[in-house]
């Protein structure tokens, strides 16, 4: 609860001092989060891990983009063409993967990912490498704004801020409705045991499927957002795997397979990357990969001392007794 | 009435070794029957066939007069037929009552009406005070009930149940036995049941098939079963000869 609203205000007071970048840096923080609160559904509840979400992005970002550009869509309209159109081709493909398992299947998701890179780069309708380029239409006032998904000048990051902050809260409220559904309960009982699964009439291929899709959805949604703040889509940018290994890295931080670990995550992992790219500035370790090698310490200890994650502590423990003492 | 299982010449083969041999059997609906034979004999491997687990190289299976040789485990389940395993395969990391509201949803989309047939579900296997505990932490016995409790929630006509009593202790295979009396008493479900231990399955079944290298060697009733020589050779051991 304190932590939503300190989320509403964090960037109030930057707005007032000019520090847009701050709000840009907790941009990316929700909008990685909630690509992670996506993964969760496939990777946390199901227990597939799935390496490919980015194909997702990438299709979210085109198909909105695309109507924008040649037919003046709304972008919004145009997120929701984005999220369906992801969804289909997404269960069209898992399908069949799923005939493999485990490791295998992860794998493949690579592939569909590496299968996706030379089709964006070469694909003319979709301007191939060149990308597509999205005109600034922003609408009159904040709500016009808002309904054209553009924002200009100083209120660009903040608005696309609260923009995230919306899809985020979105997110949430659906994940914790597949979790607390029948959907949430089938998907663990597969990340559990398959066999098991089967045995009690639960068709673990298409739930699995289902799995996948809704993480796709999610990340086609998170696709269009990114595509409409950077006003151009191009195959190396929202086909790029950090698109799934920040959020992926964030849930697993944050806690795998619990509504609020990726948020946690994402908090935690984004700043330390932005901030550490920024302060090295032009000094002699910049562009060196030095927040990845932070990245990968945080993973390590994370990894080694609680690998189910920041959230899976005791804290309602430890609260008990700091209050009891206190 | 048609049988409510039938095993038309079920043969299974792993490369060159042959693990059910053309087996055919019926099972009559509201009997128990005991399905007993030394280890490698086939017993898990026909449980996989009739469950869509594995599917037969030769011969056909039929249940409620459908034709499921081929069917996949969840089509069976929702068809009516119900396993535990040998080795348990509960949902480690869910808790007990979870366990079993996954296997109510077979029939229901809402979680409710899943819980509460759960919670009826855990009071009748005995395990309404493990209600919140993850499964993987319960007991041997525990999760063995907490299968049969999850298998019961598919609302099946037909268990099977893979040694559902192997590895306990005297007083929880007494438990056990109670468990399985009470389930083909009370919900008047047709059972089949793989076991080792002879005061077992012996008081148990209404009728045992025995089963060795793959092939059907016997059948009939306990009485029947325990004095026939070539069960006492293959299985029973020379023990048993002349006990009732």
């Amino acid at each position: 609860m304190i932590g939503v609203l300190l989320g509403l205000a964090y960037p109030i007071p930057l707005q007032v001092a000019g520090y847009t970048y701050f709000q840009t840096v907790g941009f990316l923080v929700l909008l990685n989060a909630m690509l992670g609160v996506g993964w969760n559904v496939i990777g946390g509840w199901a227990g597939q891990f799935d390496f490919g979400p980015q194909v997702s992005f990438a299709i979210g970002a085109y198909v909105a983009a695309i109507l924008f550009v040649h037919l003046g869509c709304n972008p919004w309209l145009g997120m929701l063409a984005g999220v369906v159109v992801a969804m289909l081709v997404c269960a069209l493909v898992t399908y069949p993967l799923t005939r493999l398992r485990g490791h295998y299947f992860a794998i493949s998701t690579v592939a569909v990912w590496m299968i996706a890179q030379p089709i964006g780069a070469t694909w003319e309708f979709i301007n191939g490498s060149r990308g597509l380029f999205i005109p600034m239409q922003t609408g009159q006032g904040a709500l016009g704004a808002l309904a054209s998904l553009q924002f200009a000048g100083r209120t660009k990051a903040l608005g696309y801020y609260y923009v995230a902050f919306a899809l985020l809260a979105v997110t949430l409220v659906l994940a914790r409705l597949v979790e607390r559904g029948k959907l949430g309960f089938y998907f663990r009982a597969i990340r559990d045991d398959q066999e098991g699964a089967e045995g009690i009439g639960i068709d673990s291929r298409l739930y699995k499927v289902c799995a996948r899709s809704i993480t796709a959805g999610v990340f086609a949604a998170g696709g269009v957002l990114y595509g409409f703040w950077a006003l151009a889509v191009f195959p190396d940018q929202v086909l790029d795997l950090n698109w799934s290994t920040l959020p992926t890295m964030a849930t697993v931080v944050g806690g795998i397979g619990r509504l609020w670990g990726p948020v946690l995550g994402a908090a935690i992992l984004i700043p330390i990357s932005q901030i550490m790219s920024t302060t090295l500035g032009t000094g002699p370790l910049a562009g060196r990969g030095i927040d990845l090698i932070v990245y990968g310490l945080v993973i390590v200890v994370i990894a080694a001392l609680r690998p189910t994650g920041i959230l899976s502590l005791p804290w309602g423990r430890w609260t008990r007794r700091l209050a009891r003492r206190g | 009435m048609a049988p409510l299982l039938e095993l038309h010449g079920v043969t299974k083969r792993f490369g060159g070794l042959v693990a059910n041999k053309d087996v055919s059997l019926a099972l009559e609906a509201g009997e128990i029957v005991g399905l007993i034979g030394p280890n490698g004999a086939g017993k898990t491997t026909l449980f996989n066939c009739l469950t869509g687990y594995m599917h037969p190289d030769e011969g056909r299976i039929v249940f409620g007069g459908v034709d499921i040789t081929r069917a996949r485990p969840e089509r069976v389940s929702r068809l009516g037929m119900a396993r535990t395993w040998q080795l348990v395969r509960t949902f480690g990391r869910m808790t007990a009552l979870e366990n079993v509201v996954c296997g109510a949803l077979a029939h229901t989309n809402r979680i409710g009406v899943a819980r509460a047939r759960a919670l009826r579900l855990l009071d009748f296997t005995g395990l309404a005070s493990r209600e919140d505990v993850p499964a993987a932490t319960l007991t041997l016995a525990d999760k063995k009930r907490l299968e049969i409790a999850r298998a019961l929630a598919t609302e099946p006509r037909l268990l099977l149940l893979d040694e559902a009593m192997s590895g306990l202790t005297p007083t929880e295979t007494a438990a056990a036995v109670d468990l399985v009396r009470r389930i083909h008493a009370e919900l008047g479900l047709t059972l089949c049941v793989v076991e080792h231990v002879m005061e077992v399955v012996m008081p148990l079944s209404g009728r045992v098939v025995v089963l060795d290298y793959g092939e059907k060697i016997a059948e009939g009733t306990p009485a029947e079963v325990v004095r026939n020589e070539q069960v006492i050779k293959a299985y029973l051991g020379a023990h048993y000869r002349g006990r009732d």
